[in-house]
């Protein structure tokens, strides 16, 4: 590996100031444990001049409920997050995703804030977080914003990250009784699995069945970056969870989405298989709500 | 006769041959021991990092290593004209150089190197090395490059090798069939991916020779190839296998020759130890892989069932240099109708250079591909005749006494028909094939058989010795001396053991020492399965004269005849009188006291294989080892994704020498042939592989394994020490046919194409049902 | 080049050292402290090999700065047995022949020790979900599985 500069921040305050002077750009970046950068870097995807070591940074490690909204700091690796009481069976959705996210080692190191900050289509969070509705609090010094993780996700390794700024935490409601959250994922092999697909979906269905609100993400929908399927959403809505829906939704969804062909699939494949996907995602939160 | 892996009773007047003797390299293992290349480099030594062609072809006008030997901290740079000797590291054909000259051959070529004593100062210079190619047409597929307007790759054109099999009159065979069968099997690059990357250092000696360490299969192979580039005599290049992480054929030919011979020549010019460690991508990219097939097949058959008539056209893309593609596609030739007698074959088989990367050893060696698109065609036919595809197999089996496609006849040490009705039973056959035809939900299961034999040794791929040296050291040990190397299949430990057989003594009383070309005597590739075949026999041979060497001091002392004498826990003593013994040690300083060395060394040439290489009739191999595999899968239809849950390995292995060993090398191979059917495939777009990593080059986790039942059968050959058969081999070769052919039996889909994805599942899968 | 002060525990042994910004915690157990029993299989995360344990829990080393390992507590197979006494695993290992190549071995042993250290009696998909990160190439895992098998009854026998 090339050689370059490691910045180590004596605390948080010192990271704020230190990035204020030094912004973010291609060649100082921030890592949490490094999973992300060491790999990139080794493939030579990425030049480094400094990083920004926040590991230390255990204050940004936690999994906290206040007043029905659940904030999960930055530096919260995967297994932390499952091993968390608040991730409870209404969240069991986090769970499947670390079931098939990469292998035991690999979630004890990737963090909830590196996973959106990567904002990439093997970021197996991000989806399951765009039908939570979740936000990111961004900070930098003397700054704080809060923004949709919608709104933070731009593109393929783009964000909304200010160069100043760092994320700190992510929130999102709590799922209520009336609401259920799954996740499905396919790849070609049964562990260290990089998706062809992934799904997630959120429904909140009313006292009779009907859809109130469906929430649909895939890991690709139009360009490279997790995003949610909008038009698919509309369709749900108001539709009732006794009926098999997906199928005449088949026409919507390949519509919507524009997947791209790359040497592990094909786009055609991609987009038989997303449908494929939300319906048994579909089917998980129908069980889980018809359970109740 | 069936031997049930938990007990051994064939030859009941054995100590140690049949049992699990543990093998004497694995405490250090265990223990995490610096025993690997990269753990013993020396303290002072550089690093090197390699300058690769990021053309396909192109010429090479200009390299400027100016910027980069300027860098601070770089002590070298070489290339090309830095090469004291000659500028070659090859397996068989002279084609390709140690670092290119005047012209790159594929995305990845060896062009410079550059050596600092900090490996990441290493890194960074090399991107200041200078390289202006002049680009050239360039072509990816052995079929293109078949063309006569194909772009040319080498001088002599873009075969590097045909070979013929021509038994019979094909055109009468397939006027006597009712039916007549046509197919197109296609197989991918298969990355071997041993999971220590080739790695060697070399030491500069005073005395102006070189000691070359390092992570290799065959150190005699090294040896030679190093004397060359540095214009040394093989004497004056020492060369040690250091304890290897895996291998299955890239480390046994060129490219520890590249890795050595870069870090040779630098080694030289700098007067200092020096290393090169591929990191993961350069090993994928830059060392051999599985031959990629095209193969087309025809096949003439009665309506009753029996073959007549089997052509087929076999084009093998060995990429940018043959390494041993010409050896790989005689060895498919000679496999690629299966294990069945048939009057009148015609088989073609191509070589044909690329610009992609190289193809060369692995594991298989061509039997997997000619095994797939042959098991996968009898399949098919099978089905158009409407019979059952065990049942097709049987009526045209190879058994003793029937010809071979090679017109070799098959002797009695053949169990291939014991291996179908065992594999028959315990996957339950009829039963599941019938009840899973009449699945109908989006979870279909299925089976599958696929049946092969497998030619032992090199047999026309050389010739085929080995050597032993055994001398009892000053510790008292017998130090087991073999150019012979170990990388994970325990077959030196197997010598050991059969050693430790003949002798009657315990293996505890052996040692096994490093390869090492300064104290043993060439012994050729630790390739072909041959190792517990021909290196078995060596083995037994010195053993018996080591043996006699202690008789004839025991006769001395005891005053009896060595004919007189048995061995027992280490004691000798008079069958006679067993009373009057001498121990193991009192021999030993006996033999001290007067001066007689303990100390024998030998070969065992195997006899020559005679065939007519125009027709490939003849005898091809000594022996063969016969298997029948059977798979059950799971078929998602929904996702077209393959889970194989059951397996069934059923094999002729002559005589189980180490059954648990014999058991590891049939699981590995299995998984590894899993991973060929469904997921594996070094994927290249216009010479670039597109995932040199293993993220994205899939080889199977422990949740990707099926439930595995093997069967061993023992059937003695004649060639391998207590009728041993070959086993490193054979286990990889036949998963993927019997895959396909088990989702062919769940969802009436016939997959060609290697590997077996999801995506071309589904595929298959939409226009079946477009059809219907 | 920034060089930082690296104060660790490594095998319950503490540690000062001088390490580069780009060290990895691989290089400096290799490197420094002559720990070479952890080994590099492709230098990007992808194969588990590099596996050691760090405050009780799996990481890949390779992934790992050494600065990010300040503090911590690491055990490397250099910690587990000894020639005369092999710890239950290492034994199991030997006799079930799951050692082939043995490149992939320090990591499962590593592995398979936290799973017996947290499940006493792991079922069949328990062992196969803990070694589900690492790579091996020689085995197709079924004597590795095995061997943890008779090493968690030995284990519990002996307690």
């Amino acid at each position: 590996m090339r050689r370059f500069d490691m910045y180590v921040p004596a605390n948080f305050d010192d990271l704020l100031a230190y990035i204020d002077e030094h912004p973010i750009s291609n060649e100082i970046h921030l890592i949490a444990n490094g999973s992300d950068i060491i790999n990139r870097i080794q493939r030579r995807q990425l030049r480094a001049r400094t990083l920004v070591d926040l590991s230390g940074l255990d204050e940004l490690n936690y999994v906290k409920k206040e007043n029905g909204t659940i904030r999960v700091g930055a530096l919260t690796t995967i297994s932390d997050l499952i091993s968390s009481s608040i991730i409870d069976s209404r969240l069991e959705v986090f769970r499947e995703v670390a079931s098939k996210f990469g292998g035991p080692a690999i979630r004890n190191v990737a963090t909830v804030g590196g996973n959106i900050c990567a904002a990439s289509s093997s970021e197996d969070l991000l989806p399951v977080l765009l039908v939570l509705d979740a936000k990111v609090r961004l900070r930098s010094k003397g700054n704080e914003r809060v923004i949709p993780i919608e709104e933070f996700l731009k593109g393929k390794r783009q964000t909304d990250l200010k160069p100043n700024e760092i994320l700190v935490e992510t929130m999102f409601e709590e799922v209520d009784n009336r609401s259920a959250c799954a996740f499905e994922k396919i790849g070609m092999r049964n562990s260290l699995i990089i998706a062809f697909v992934n799904c997630a979906v959120y429904l909140r269905v009313d006292e009779s069945s009907r859809i109130e609100e469906a929430r649909v993400a895939f890991n690709r929908v139009a360009g490279k970056t997790p995003a949610r399927a909008k038009r698919t959403e509309e369709q749900l809505k108001g539709t009732s969870i006794t009926t098999n829906n997906v199928s005449r939704l088949e026409p919507v969804i390949r519509g919507e989405l524009r997947t791209s062909p790359d040497f592990r699939a094909s786009a055609e494949y991609r987009s038989d298989v997303a449908c494929v996907l939300l319906k048994r995602a579909m089917n998980k939160c129908i069980h889980e709500l018809e359970g109740r | 006769m069936v031997v049930d892996s938990a007990e051994k009773k064939t030859f009941p007047q054995m100590l140690l041959v049949g049992k699990n003797v543990e093998r004497l390299d694995v405490l250090d293992k265990v223990l995490g021991k610096p025993i690997y290349t990269m753990d013993i480099v020396p303290e002072n030594a550089l690093f090197v990092k390699v300058v690769r062609s990021t053309h396909a072809h192109a010429r090479l006008n200009r390299i400027d290593t100016s910027k980069a030997r300027r860098y601070p901290g770089v002590v070298e740079v070489i290339t090309a004209k830095d090469i004291p000797g000659i500028n070659e590291s090859t397996a068989l054909l002279p084609d390709k150089p140690l670092l290119a000259d005047g012209k790159v051959r594929f995305v990845g070529e060896p062009i410079a190197a550059v050596a600092s004593h900090d490996l990441a100062i290493a890194d960074e210079a090399v991107d200041l090395v200078e390289v202006e190619y002049e680009p050239l047409p360039a072509v990816f597929s052995p079929t293109k490059a078949l063309e006569s307007q194909a772009p040319q790759i080498h001088d002599n054109g873009n075969v590097a090798k045909h070979v013929k099999l021509r038994k019979g009159n094909v055109e009468d065979g397939f006027k006597q069939a009712d039916l007549v069968v046509e197919g197109r099997y296609v197989t991918q690059f298969q990355e071997p991916a041993p999971l220590e990357p080739e790695a060697g250092f070399v030491i500069p000696e005073p005395d102006g020779s070189v000691t070359c360490v390092g992570s290799i299969q065959s150190p005699f192979h090294v040896q030679t190839g190093i004397a060359k580039i540095l214009s040394l005599r093989p004497d004056q290049v020492r060369v040690i296998q250091a304890v290897t992480g895996g291998a299955f054929g890239p480390k046994s030919d060129e490219i520890p020759v590249d890795v050595l011979g870069m870090a040779a020549v630098i080694a030289v010019k700098t007067r200092r130890p020096t290393a090169l460690a591929y990191t993961r991508e350069e090993s994928m990219i830059g060392h051999t892989k599985r031959h990629p097939f095209v193969i087309n097949v025809k096949a003439g058959v009665t309506k009753a069932g029996k073959l007549t008539a089997w052509e087929t056209r076999l084009v093998a893309d060995t990429g940018a240099y043959a390494s041993l593609g010409p050896l790989v596609i005689i060895r498919a030739l000679f496999h690629a109708t299966g294990p069945y007698v048939i009057p009148h074959v015609k088989s073609d088989a191509y070589c044909v250079y690329t610009n992609n990367t190289i193809a060369g050893s692995f594991r298989g060696f061509g039997g997997p591909q000619a095994h797939f698109a042959a098991e996968s065609h009898m399949d098919e036919i099978a089905k158009k005749l409407g019979m059952d595809p065990v049942g097709f197999r049987l009526l045209n089996i190879l058994r003793p006494g029937t010809l071979m496609a090679t017109s070799q006849m098959v002797d009695e040490a053949c169990g291939l028909e014991e291996c179908v009705e065992k594999a028959v039973n315990e996957s339950d056959w009829h039963v599941k094939r019938s009840s899973f035809a009449k699945e109908n939900g989006t979870k279909r299961h299925g089976l599958g058989i696929a049946i092969m034999y497998h030619g032992n040794s090199l047999g026309p791929e050389g010739s085929d010795f080995a050597s032993i040296h055994m001398k009892v050291d000053n510790d008292g040990k017998i130090g087991f001396r073999t150019g012979m190397t170990e990388y994970g299949t325990g077959a030196p430990s197997g010598l050991i053991q059969i050693a430790a057989e003949t002798m009657h003594l315990p293996i505890s009383y052996f040692k096994l020492q490093p390869p090492d070309t300064d104290h043993c005597i060439d012994t050729g590739p630790t390739v072909a399965s041959r190792t517990i075949t021909i290196g078995g026999r060596a083995s037994q041979l010195i053993a018996e004269r080591l043996d006699q060497q202690m008789k004839s001091i025991v006769a001395e002392l005891l005053g009896c005849k060595s004919s007189e004498i048995e061995v027992s826990n280490g004691n000798y003593y008079d069958k006679k009188d067993s009373e009057r013994s001498v121990s193991y040690s009192t021999i030993i300083e006996a033999s001290r006291k007067r001066g007689i060395e303990l100390d024998v060394e030998g070969t065992f040439t195997a006899p020559k294989c005679e065939y007519d290489p125009e027709t490939s009739q003849g005898t091809t191999y000594l022996q063969f080892t016969y298997a029948a595999v059977t798979a059950e899968v799971d078929v998602d239809t929904e996702t077209g994704k393959i889970d194989v849950t059951k397996m069934v390995t059923v094999y002729d292995i002559g005589k189980a020498i180490n059954p648990l060993g014999v058991e590891g090398q049939i699981e590995g191979g299995t998984i590894q042939g899993l991973g060929y059917a469904i997921m594996e495939d070094l994927v290249h777009k216009d010479g670039i592989v597109q995932n040199p990593n293993l993220a994205d080059y899939y080889i199977p986790t422990s949740l990707d394994i099926p439930e595995i039942k093997t069967i061993l059968l023992e059937y003695p050959g004649h060639l391998g020490p207590y009728g041993a058969k070959a086993i490193g081999e054979p286990p990889i070769v036949l998963p993927a046919a019997a895959i396909i052919n088990a989702i062919d039996n769940a969802v009436g889909i016939r997959l060609t194409e290697l590997p077996a994805t999801p995506d071309r599942v589904l595929s298959a899968l939409r226009r079946k049902n477009a059809r219907e | 080049m920034a060089k930082h002060l690296l104060k660790f525990t490594v095998n319950g042994k503490d540690h000062a050292l001088i390490v580069d910004s780009h060290e990895r915690l691989l290089d400096v157990l290799r490197d420094r402290l002559g720990l070479r029993g952890t080994k590099e299989g492709c230098s990007t995360g992808d194969c588990g090999i590099c596996a050691v344990i760090m405050n009780d829990r799996l990481v890949n080393s390779c992934l790992t700065f050494a600065i990010q390992a300040r503090n911590k507590h690491l055990t490397t197979i250099e910690a587990i047995g000894t020639e005369e006494n092999l710890h239950p695993l290492q034994d199991a290992f030997m006799k079930w022949n799951a050692c082939q190549c043995g490149f992939c071995i320090p990591a499962m042993i590593l592995t398979t020790k936290l799973l017996l250290d947290q499940t006493p009696n792991p079922s069949e998909q328990e062992i196969k979900a803990s070694i589900s990160g690492i790579l091996c190439r020689c085995t197709g895992y079924y004597k590795i599985i095995q061997a943890v098998k008779t090493a968690a009854v030995e284990i519990r026998g002996d307690n």
